[in-house]
């Protein structure tokens, strides 16, 4: 791992630690409602203050707390062109199958890649070091997914173009 | 049907005592006036820098984490005290890091929390790798009731 890369992936375990500390809470404004705080926005006093961790201006963590939800939203490095494309090609494959990945969240926060939203019912069903496990694990793999495809995507084009302009010799 | 939307009128907030963030930030923000704010801020800039200069780095990290303002509109005095204490974390040897947390008490090691995450909310400001440096050795001094204290504490600066 490189230098900078463990200090922050240290700061999200420690803040996202900290910040996960969730309990059951209905809704105060709907009767017999019970939603996550982070997403309704209905009352401002369950809300807590938004911490944002960074290792340069690409690479990002918004953490948002209320009492019974936290939203996690990841923006992932994108150095060029073509790590822009993989990248929103990559999220948006695991969105379309966020019910399988049950804390992940549809849509990304805006200026986000992608976001995760865990409830007091996540919690309570799973061990909370693993949720942020997960999460930490998440962001170490899918750079490395992405230069990896970034690599055969390179290979593979310059296969297609050797065969194809071999016609012409 | 004058409204059409009638149903979507938060009627909650009507109620007379409905929480409000801009009651609660009043109370417990600065009472102060703005310029007098401004001025002790500014003046307390000066300071750490004499201080940076003499090398007396311990002294100038507690002067800069004394006493910030808090509360609403006084967004220009939150900046200008972030870049000062901005300068003074950049200005220290990586290797006085562990010592100079060590001394800090605990209600200024709260405050350097929050400054440390402020940075990183703006990293195209401030250099997010120096911070991460001084989150690590802040980290294992105050521990996680520190981060905790950073998340719920509602005097942001």
């Amino acid at each position: 791992m490189s230098n900078t890369l463990r200090p922050y992936l240290n700061a999200v375990r420690q803040t996202l630690t900290a910040a996960m500390c969730l309990e059951n809470f209905s809704s105060q404004v709907a009767e017999r409602h019970n939603k996550p705080e982070v997403e309704a926005r209905a009352s401002k006093e369950v809300l807590l203050n938004p911490l944002v961790i960074s290792r340069n201006d690409k690479e990002k963590v918004l953490i948002e707390t209320s009492v019974n939800s936290l939203r996690v939203s990841i923006a992932i490095k994108q150095a060029d062109e073509i790590e822009r494309i993989l990248a929103h090609k990559f999220t948006r494959f695991l969105m379309q199958r966020a019910e399988s990945f049950v804390i992940l969240r549809r849509k990304p926060i805006e200026g986000y890649d992608i976001s995760f939203l865990i409830t007091n019912a996540h919690t309570e069903q799973m061990y909370k070091h693993k949720l942020v496990d997960f999460i930490i694990q998440f962001m170490e793999e899918v750079d490395k997914e992405i230069s990896e495809m970034k690599l055969s995507l390179n290979a593979r084009a310059r296969i297609v173009s050797e065969s194809y302009l071999s016609q012409f010799n | 049907m004058s409204k059409p939307n009638f149903r979507k009128i938060d009627i909650d907030a009507l109620e007379e005592d409905a929480f409000s963030l801009e009651e609660l930030e009043q109370e417990i923000g600065e009472t102060r006036p703005r310029h007098e704010v401004e001025a002790l801020v500014g003046s307390r800039a000066q300071e750490v820098r004499s201080l940076l200069q003499r090398g007396n780095i311990g002294a100038a990290l507690a002067k800069s984490l004394e006493d910030p303002p808090y509360g609403r509109d006084f967004d220009a005095a939150k900046e200008r005290n972030t870049q000062t204490v901005m300068d003074v974390l950049n200005s220290t040897k990586s290797s006085d890091v562990p010592q100079l947390v060590k001394e800090l008490n605990p209600v200024d090691q709260d405050v350097l929390m929050k400054y440390l995450y402020k940075g990183m909310a703006s990293p195209e400001q401030y250099n997010s790798g120096v911070l991460l440096a001084w989150y690590e050795k802040l980290f294992e001094v105050a521990g996680q009731g520190c981060i905790v204290r950073v998340i719920t504490d509602r005097r942001t600066v």
